[in-house]
Order: C-alpha cells, then structure tokens, then sequence
C-alpha cells in the first residue's frame, strides 16, 4: 500500500460515490448512501483504516485527500437532497392543487333590522352635535302625552292623533315621542340636547304608509337663545348625514306644542326637485314636524320660558328608513320576512 | 278643504297659475295636498243648440231631435228628457265621449232610430243633482266648445290646520292668497230688502244657556218657494265635494263654505209656538234627527228647542221634523255661537260629526253669527223668494273689538334666529290684516297663556302691540306673533345656523350596551326582528310562558313583578288587542310566517319590551329573545348540515355574558315541562358586579310545535333580562397580567353516575383544585363500553400554575389527587387511567 494506490483508490470511491448519489431515487436511498459512504463504518472509513500502513510523511497527505473526498460527497448528498425535496415538493402541492373557484365555507352572517339601525344612524348623526339619548315609556299618561303638551281635553288637535286606550285609569299608548319632552325637561336642566327614539301607537288602519305600531324619533334643544335658525343649521346636517347634499326647506307646520311650527321638506330623493309621484310633483318631501317649544310646554317643564327658548322635532323612523332604503310598504318592518331583512347588509 | 279656484277668484284675483299657488298657499302654512281638474271626466262633450225636437214615432217617452254643434252636419239624437224645445244650448256627448264613472257614449240605437250620442243632465255630468232634466246651458256658451274648458276647474285640496278654523272657508284662504300676493280681498256684497212684518212677529229666541250659546242671531222668510238652486250654485257645491240639496239648504250650505259659518234652517211652521229654545236636554227627552235616527239625549247635550221639546241638536245635526221640505214655505235661519268643547263632546257622544260641528269645534268669530245669518237670508230670498221678516233676533249684539297682543320685535328676532327689524315685522303682519300700535304703559306682554299664563311687563323699549283681528282666535302670545311674522315674511328665508352654546354634561347612551348586543348576535349569524306589541289576547293561553315570579332560579331584581295583562279599550282587531308579556309567542310567529314563506332555517333575535299592570301602574321591561329553527350549518358541498340544538342557545348566552363582562353562566335544569321540553330546559345566570343577566332557555314542547303548525321539528328559544340593558355603559375590562411562569396541562377523565349533573361535577373540581387551578375545559363526554350503563365520563382539561414560580412536578400531582380524592368523597367519582 502507498500513497499512490491509496489516494486513487480514494477518488475511485468518490466517484462511484458521486454517480450512485446522482442516481438516488429518492430521500431514503440518499440516506442510506450517506451511511454506506460516510457512515462510521462507511465504505471512506474502511479506506482511511489503511492510513496507519503508510510512512509517516504520507499521512497528512492522504488525510487531505480523504478530507476533499468526504466534503465532495457531503456535497453531492447535499445537493441531491435539495433537489430531490424539491420533486417532491412540486408533486405534493401538485397533489394538493384545489378548485378555487368553488364557493367558500359560508360564515353564519346574521342582518340588523333597518329600525333600529335607522334610529343608532340618526342617534349618531345627533350624537356629533351633543344630544343624548333618553328613554321614555310607552304606556303614557294622558297628562304628559297630551295636556303637558298644550293639547287639553277637548281640543280639536286630538283629532291628530288618534289613540289606543288601556285599561288603566288616566292611561293610553303613547301616541308619539313628544312626551318623552316633557319627561326630559323634568328630569334635567338646560343646557338640553336630548333625543328620544321608541314605539308609539295610534288608532290606525293599516296600509302601505300608516301602522298602529310605528317608531319616533324626539329631538329637544333648550338654552338661552336657542333658535330656529339653529334647528334649521341642525336639521340641514342631518338631512347632508342621511341623504347626502340637497337643498332642503322650512314652511309652516302646525303641533300645539310648540310656536312657530314647522314642517322640514328635503329635495325629492327620487326625483332630485324636478317633480315625479313620490314627491306629488312638488319637488320636495316632508321628512319631520319641528318648531319652536311651546312656552306652556317648557312651563309643564319646569322651565322658565322668560329665560329659555328651544326647539323640538319629531320625526317617523319609517320613513326616513324607506327614503334610504326605497322600502316601498312600512307593512315590511313589523311582517319580519326573512326574503326583507336579510337584504340589510 | 276643497276649494274651487273659479270661487275663490270671487273674493280675491289670483294670476297665478294652480300649481303656483299651491306652493305659495303650501309656504304660508294652508298645505296644499293635491290639485284635481275639475271636469276632466268630461271627455268630447260639447256645447250644442237644439235644432228641432220631435215626438219619437214608436215611443211616447222618447225624442227626436237635431243638435248642431256649429260644425258638421246636425247630429240625430234620441233624448228621454221633456225640458228640451229649438233654440236651447245643452251639453253633447259626442260618440266616443265618456262620463263621470267612465260610462262611455257610442253611436247606438234607440227603438229603430239611430242616435248620434247624447244630451246630457246635470246629474250625468255630476255638475248638478238633476237626473231628470238636460241641463240647459247659458245661450251665451260657445258652440262646440269642450264643456271642460268652459266649466273645468282647478280644485285645491287644501290641508287647514285645526288651529286656523277661520282659514277654512273661500274667505278665509282668499285673506291667505291675499297675504301672500298682496292683493286686495273683496266680500260679497250683503244687500237685500225686507219687506216683511217685524221678525218678531214669527220668531223668539230664548236662550237659557248663554255660556254654551253665548249668541243667537235669528232671521225669518216667509213664502219661500223650495226647489233645486240655481245651476252654478249646485256646480260650486259640487266641486267643493258637498252635494246640493235644496235652494234654502244650499243657501246654508253655501255660506258655511264661504265664510265658515254654519248656519240652520227650519221649517219656520214646525217650530212650535215660533219660540225657539235653546237649553241642555232634559232626562229622557229624544230627537229624530236628520239622519233619521231617534237618539237618547243625555243632559248635557245643548239642544235647540221649541216649547214642546227639541228639534235639534245645537250645532251638530237638526230635527227631521223640522227638516225644510217640499212643501216648506217659511224658513227660521238660526246662526249662532255655540261653545266649541260642548259640540266637540255631543260630535263623540252620538258619533255625529259633520262639516258644521267641524267648524263648530274650532271656534267661531263672534260677529260671524250675524253676518252669517244675513247672507243666509239673502241667498234664500234669491234662490227661494219670498219675503224677509224685518230686522234679526240677536241674543248678544255687541260685537268685540280686536284684542290687544303685546309683543318685543326683539324677542321675535331672537326665535327666529334672525334679526327683523321692527318695522319690516309691522308691515309683515299688516299683510295679513294684523295692525300695529307702540305699546302703552298698561299692556303687559303675554308669554304663556292658558292654563298657566305668564305675563310680563313691557318694560324695554320698541314694545309694540298687535290689533288682533277678530276672526283669529289661534293669536294670543308673544310667540303666535313670532310664527305670523315668520310665515308671512316665509320660512324659507330662516338662516342655518350651529348651535354654538353649551353642550350638555355626558350621559351613557342606552343604545351602547344595546348595540353591542345587537351587534354581538348578528356576528352570531342571528337576524334581528322588530315585532307588534300588541298581541292576540289568545297567546298567553296558547304559550303559558311562565311568570318569572314562578322561577326561583331568575335573579330576582331582574325578574318582572307578576302582573296583569293590559288591554286596550278600542282595539282595532282582537288579533292586536293586549300589550303581550312575553316575546316568545311573537318570535313564533315570524318562525311560522317565514316557514310559510318557505324557509326552513330561522335564527331571529329581538330587543323589545314587556308590559303589565303592577298595582294599577303600567310597568315595562327590556328583555332579549331569540329563537333557533332548523340548521346551525345549511348543507354545502364543504360540510353536512347540523341542526341548531340547545348547546347553541347557551353558547350564545355564553357569548353575551363573555362581550358583557359577565362570568360564565351558571345553569340550573328545569323540568316542568309544557311549554318546554321537560329535558331540555333550564335557567341560566350570571352576575359581575355592575351587568347581571338571567335567562331561561328551552328546545319548546312538541306541543308548541303542533299548536303554532310548525313544520320544523325543533324550537330552541331564550327570552334573557339583562340589567344594564336599557342604561349602562359596558364593564370595563381589567387586564390581568400575562403568567410569567408556565403553566401544565392535565387531563382527567371523571366517571360519574348519570345523575350528576356536569354543572355538579365542574363546580367539585373547582372547589377541590384551590388556588393552582387556573382554567377548566370540559372536552369530552362518553359513554358505553367499558363504563356501565348507568355512567358516564366527563373528560377535564385542568390549566394548573402558579403567578410567582413554576410549579415543580410534586405540586401539580398533588392538586390534581386533592381533586381527585374531591370527586370521590363529594359525589363518588373516580378516574379513568
């Protein structure tokens, strides 16, 4: 044995080394060459075991060769092994390929219903202006739902609202949100920017725009020199809030509670003021009463209307809701069709 | 009100076009709800002149005549009318024409002779009540000319408010148009001649209740000649949607459409003794009135009288017999004030209420009573003839002066945000007939009035004060004065303007914990439904929900007191006649409306309220509901359906108590059964220190099910009363720090007879695993093979750790054999390994 025969039989090994490497078919072969080659009792050890029968000098020489060797398999196993998991990859994502294009797994999507949704968008709107929401019952005494609000007993304007009668003495379901004014002013003081939204009930037939059951929104601002301008100012954001810019208009309205009385028409949402059926040609479309609070409603108050001044509005969540949405029959809301309230997204 | 232009343009000029002058009138506050063509149902109907009128060979009844209609040749047509002679011009019905109750004319036959359309009557054209006649037109009418061009009328509909009963007349709205075009009104003129003995030789008035008819002008014709009034009238009545009735009646009828003064007319000879009473009924005494009908009349009902008993009803309807008929010859008019509150009650109490009581019940001008009763007079004597009785009977002659309405310009300027000067609000007000004066020292300024007046001096400067025409009775404060100027001056100049004072202090929304719920069950995949309050007096019956009062398990601040159901009175249906006590039947409904719609899958959830009578008070509660039907998952082609079951209501429940704050629910079984499922119902709870919420949850008897034919198989529904719903803010969140120290993770395996419950087996681990025990998961129920029948294991992943160290090997054995030598003392449990 010399260094000669030694060295070549070194590279003879990696050679075949080399070729059986390209030729691995797969990770586990690979990983049986790396032992039958580098193993420790690999084919590289057994050759390095003759080392010990060389002369001394040509030891560190066949070392370095045996060294080249093993780094020169380590590598090809190396690079073979990339490659391989790369074949192998390619055909698992291959097996794992999908139609994407099939529809998803649907996520439980439940819907809000338009009333409610109508009354925190308004509320919202508001809420930017500083108004707070309150509460007030539904079943009302005739006190607060009327007399408070300058409408005695006997006046002919109860012929505005016709109304439905419990059996408890002095009782009756509130006919708007108006009393919740009353309530309001009793319960705190000005400055108010208060805002009442809820049921009322009145004595009603049914059709496309009328119900007994319908929903309000109350609107009360007192202060000191609290003024109409200041409804109007307010009124026009809400109307840019929930029906984008239009030209909107004040003209007299009539409510025994309150003085001066308006009526707040905003530019036809269908038509844009040219004139169509829904606006009856007008151009425009009432979306609230408002005015002035009534001195005796701000006295029923307890608020001095030497002192104060302010204004209310009232308006039907019903049909500010089918102006946004083009619902055509306020039967919709209370009916609950699934085929209706699922189009709320 | 229906107002016909062509009228109206008798008291005022209008040169506006109809649509122009709604808007205006609609501007000034007298609504304008629709305009209606008057006439427009006359289509090809025209004026002709009748040539020749001959007796029709084969029919007595029948005509023959020649019409021109000033071109073309003569027209044949056959008429059944007998008021017809040459030379008349009348209205044709050409052929193709059609008439009122689209009844279309065509060339037709009549007895073996052609007829080339038809002459019309009044009635046919619905232009006078005559059906027997052709109306005969003025010869001055236009050959050939279409009858709508000629008689056609724009008819405003306009909405008068019930505040302004002086507007709701041509009068009334002509000052209206005249305030808002600034042109001149003109009154009819009210001249006549009386040529008859003293009135007071037919007719004498007493009346014993002044403050309910504080007066009563009365006037008398003699020899009236009754029949239909004369053709433009009975047109004018017609378009203004009264039906004419008589020359004396429309007389009447006229004058309240003109001046908003409803008047009476008798038949002056069946007024007994000529003595007119007008006193409260007596007890017992009755009326026939017009319509026929014999009423019982209660004694607060103000009649008018004659000395044997009533024969009317003050202000609402009149006596039959003393209704003027045929034969009447002498008229008594009555026109008088009556107490507004007083006719408004008789109106409700005999469910009489007519176009006078309407007016009746806004009140009335005093000075109207004897106006209204000359004009009256005067058309009866022009309609009817005969002759007038001189002078008027007249209760209370003396006639008000305009009342005096302080007012500060200034105080007017600050409601309307906008700075009038004085003398623009002077000359604002006069536009519509409201004089201006300064103030003297006396005049105090009125900011309230009745029932809680409030007065103030008027110290300041620039006061002025407003000469309040007598025909408006809706003008009594400072800021009736503010809304005259504002309408007048037009609110459509009202300036838009911040609010730029002081905001209120912060209040929690009652919408925020409401919304989060309402978004946190959406997010759910529930949908969210709005249902009637009112309800079915048959759904308790139908449901039998119980009272919380009935159910210890509730917490009982939130549990509603028990208490009555409360009805409504004058319900519109018994399908909506009681305020409901419970959400669950409505949610019923919409499951049962919507199966019908064909959907089988229902999750629906609603925020509402319950109603009853505690004590005579009405009480109300915020409570959530929800109810599931059908498929949790609807089959895909990714995943098998899986039916909603009790698990998801409570995983709800849980999901609410986890955004609320709250500590996981704790669950109590309730077998009482109907309406639920004996095994599958309980109450849950769940109290964190500010929100608390108690539930009862339940899959419905099978009963339910049959008694709402359902066709889902399974009803899992809650009704939940959560505190802090209708006020609170959310519970805040305390962050609790991150463990620093890891913490284990065992399993146990609790085996356990069926009946301990799981709620009974996780509260003996926690009792058992002290302060170590971090977290508790049950991930597994088994039962069968190798358990006996009567077991069950219940499969526990207990978190174990410490917050100051980890906990070594000894420690977390130990815990976990205290809770194990727990389970079997506590409720004999062991362990499988």
């Amino acid at each position: 044995m010399n260094f000669d025969s030694l060295s070549e039989d070194l590279r003879a090994l990696q050679r075949r080394a080399l070729d059986e490497v390209s030729a691995a078919p797969d990770p586990a072969s690979l990983e049986q060459l790396q032992i039958a080659y580098l193993g420790k009792k690999g084919e590289l050890t057994s050759v390095l075991r003759g080392i010990g029968a060389l002369p001394a000098e040509d030891r560190p020489r066949v070392g370095a060769v045996a060294n080249e060797v093993g780094e020169a398999v380590k590598a090809a196993l190396a690079d073979r092994g990339a490659e391989l998991h790369a074949q192998v990859q390619v055909i698992r994502l291959a097996a794992e390929a999908v139609d994407v294009t099939l529809p998803g797994r649907t996520v439980a999507r439940g819907t809000l219903h338009p009333i409610p949704e109508t009354v925190a968008a308004i509320a919202e709107v508001f809420g930017q202006f500083g108004f707070v929401v309150y509460e007030g019952p539904e079943i009302e005494d005739d006190l607060t739902n009327f007399q408070m609000l300058n409408i005695p007993p006997d006046h002919p304007a109860r012929d505005l609202w016709d109304t439905l009668y419990v059996d408890i003495p002095g009782h009756l379901l509130r006919t708007h949100t108006s009393p919740g004014q009353i309530r309001v002013m009793q319960e705190t003081k000005p400055p108010i920017r208060a805002l009442l939204p809820g049921r009322c009930f009145r004595y009603e037939a049914v059709d496309a725009s009328h119900g007994f059951e319908f929903f309000q929104v109350e609107g009360l601002m007192v202060d000191e020199g609290t003024s109409m301008a200041d409804l109007k100012g307010l009124l026009d954001e809400f109307a840019h809030a929930l029906f984008g810019p239009r030209k909107t208009r004040f003209r007299p309205g009539y409510y025994p509670f309150t003085e001066p009385s308006v009526a707040f028409d905003v530019e036809c949402v269908v038509c844009g003021g040219v004139g169509c059926p829904a606006c009856s040609k007008t151009g425009w479309m009432t979306i609230l009463g408002a005015g002035m609070v009534h001195p005796v409603v701000l006295q029923y108050g307890g608020i001095d209307p030497e002192r104060y001044q302010g204004f209310a509005f009232g308006m039907g969540i019903e049909r500010i809701a089918n102006l946004r949405h083009a619902v055509p029959d306020v039967r919709y809301y209370l009916e609950n069709d699934l085929r209706f309230l699922e189009q709320f997204r | 009100m229906r107002v016909p232009l062509s009228w109206l343009r008798e008291y005022v000029d209008i040169e506006l076009s109809p649509e122009a002058l709604a808007e205006r009138l609609t501007l000034l506050g007298m609504e304008v709800k629709g305009i209606e063509q008057w006439g427009a149902d006359w289509r090809s109907v025209v004026v002709g002149e009748l040539l020749t009128v001959e007796k029709h060979p084969y029919a007595d009844r029948l005509h023959l005549t020649t019409v021109t209609i000033g071109s073309g040749e003569p027209l044949h047509i056959v008429c059944g009318a007998d008021n017809i002679a040459p030379g008349q011009r009348v209205p044709v019905a050409l052929p193709g024409a059609v008439l009122p109750g689209d009844r279309r004319i065509e060339r037709t036959e009549k007895m073996g002779i052609a007829s080339e359309g038809m002459l019309c009557s009044g009635n046919e054209l619905h232009i006078t009540t005559d059906a027997e006649g052709i109306l005969i037109l003025p010869p001055e009418m236009p050959l050939g000319r279409q009858l709508s061009d000629l008689y056609g009328d724009a008819v405003l509909d306009v909405d008068v408010k019930p505040n302004r009963g002086d507007a709701l007349c041509l009068i009334g709205l002509a000052r209206e148009v005249a305030a808002a075009t600034g042109a001149a009104i003109r009154w009819p003129k009210i001249e006549f001649e009386e040529t008859g003995a003293p009135v007071t030789d037919f007719l004498k008035v007493d009346v014993r209740d002044t403050a309910l008819c504080p007066r009563f002008v009365g006037r008398w014709v003699g020899g009236a000649k009754i029949g239909p009034s004369p053709d433009w009238v009975q047109m004018r009545l017609q378009a203004a949607g009264m039906r004419p009735v008589s020359n004396v009646v429309d007389a009447s009828n006229y004058v309240m459409l003109e001046l908003g003064k409803p008047t009476h007319t008798f038949n002056g000879a069946a007024v007994h003794d000529g003595t007119i009473i007008v006193r409260r009924a007596l007890p017992g005494e009755r009326l026939e009135t017009l319509d026929h009908v014999v009423r019982e009349l209660t004694p607060d009902t103000l009649i008018i009288a004659d000395p044997r008993g009533p024969i009317g009803i003050a202000g609402v309807m009149g006596g039959a017999e003393s209704e003027i008929t045929g034969e009447t010859t002498e008229i008594a008019i009555e026109s008088a004030i009556f107490d507004p509150v007083s006719i408004r009650r008789t109106g409700h109490r005999y469910a009489l209420r007519s176009e006078a009581s309407l007016r009746f019940e806004k009140g009335q001008e005093f000075r109207l009573a004897r106006i209204g009763a000359d004009r009256v007079a005067q058309l009866t004597l022009a309609w009817a003839g005969g002759s007038m009785a001189r002078g008027r009977i007249d209760t209370a002659p003396a006639e008000p002066e305009p009342a005096r309405l302080a007012f500060r310009p200034r105080r007017v300027s600050g409601l309307l945000g906008d700075d009038v000067p004085a003398a623009e609000q002077r000359a604002l007000l006069q536009r519509v007939g409201i004089e201006t004066v300064e103030a003297a020292t006396a005049d105090r300024i009125q900011v309230a009035a009745e029932p809680k007046p409030l007065a103030v001096a008027a110290g300041e400067d620039g006061v002025l004060v407003a000469m309040v025409p007598t025909w408006r009775r809706d003008l009594a404060i400072e800021a009736d004065v503010a809304e005259e100027v504002a309408r007048v001056r037009g609110y459509e100049t009202t300036p838009a303007h911040l609010p730029d004072t002081l905001m209120p202090a912060y209040r929690p929304s009652p919408l925020s914990v409401l919304d989060t719920i309402r978004q946190t069950l959406a997010g759910a995949g529930l949908t969210e439904v709005v249902t009637h309050a009112l309800v079915s007096s048959q759904n308790d019956a139908r449901l039998l929900w119980p009272e919380d009062s009935s159910e210890p398990q509730l917490l009982p601040e939130l549990a509603a007191e028990a208490g009555d159901e409360i009805v409504v009175t004058n319900p519109l249906s018994a399908q909506h006649s009681v305020l409901r006590q419970h959400l669950a039947a409505s949610l019923l409904d919409v499951l049962s409306f919507n199966e019908r719609q064909g959907r089988a899958d229902v999750a629906v959830f609603e925020i509402g309220k319950r109603y009853a009578r505690v004590e005579d008070r009405p009480r109300e509660w915020t409570r959530l509901a929800l109810l599931l039907s059908g498929a949790a998952a609807p089959a895909s082609w990714n995943r098998t359906a899986r039916p909603y079951d009790l698990d998801d209501a409570k995983g709800i429940v849980e999901l609410l108590c986890h955004r609320l704050g709250l500590p996981a629910p704790s669950y109590v079984a309730d077998s009482r059964g109907f309406p639920f499922h004996p095994g599958r119902a309980l109450a849950a709870r769940s109290e964190g220190e500010e929100e608390a919420l108690s539930a009862r949850l339940a899959e419905m008897h099978p009963d339910v099910i049959t008694r709402w034919d359902l066709r889902a198989q399974r009803v899992i529904m809650a009704e939940l009363a959560i505190r802090g719903l209708d006020a609170a803010v959310p519970a805040r969140v305390h962050v609790e720090p991150i463990p620093r120290f890891p913490e284990v993770e065992r399993d146990l395996a609790v085996i356990v007879t069926e009946n301990h419950t799981a709620a009974e087996v996780e509260a003996t681990i926690r009792r058992h695993g002290g302060s170590l025990l971090r977290g508790l998961r049950l991930f597994d129920l088994y039962r069968g093979a190798p358990l006996a029948a009567t077991e069950k294991s219940l499969a526990y992943r207990l978190i174990l750790g410490a917050r100051d160290r980890t906990l070594t090997e000894a420690e977390v054995d130990a815990a976990v054999a205290q809770v194990r030598t727990g389970l079997e003392s506590d409720i004999g449990a062991y362990l499988r390994t």
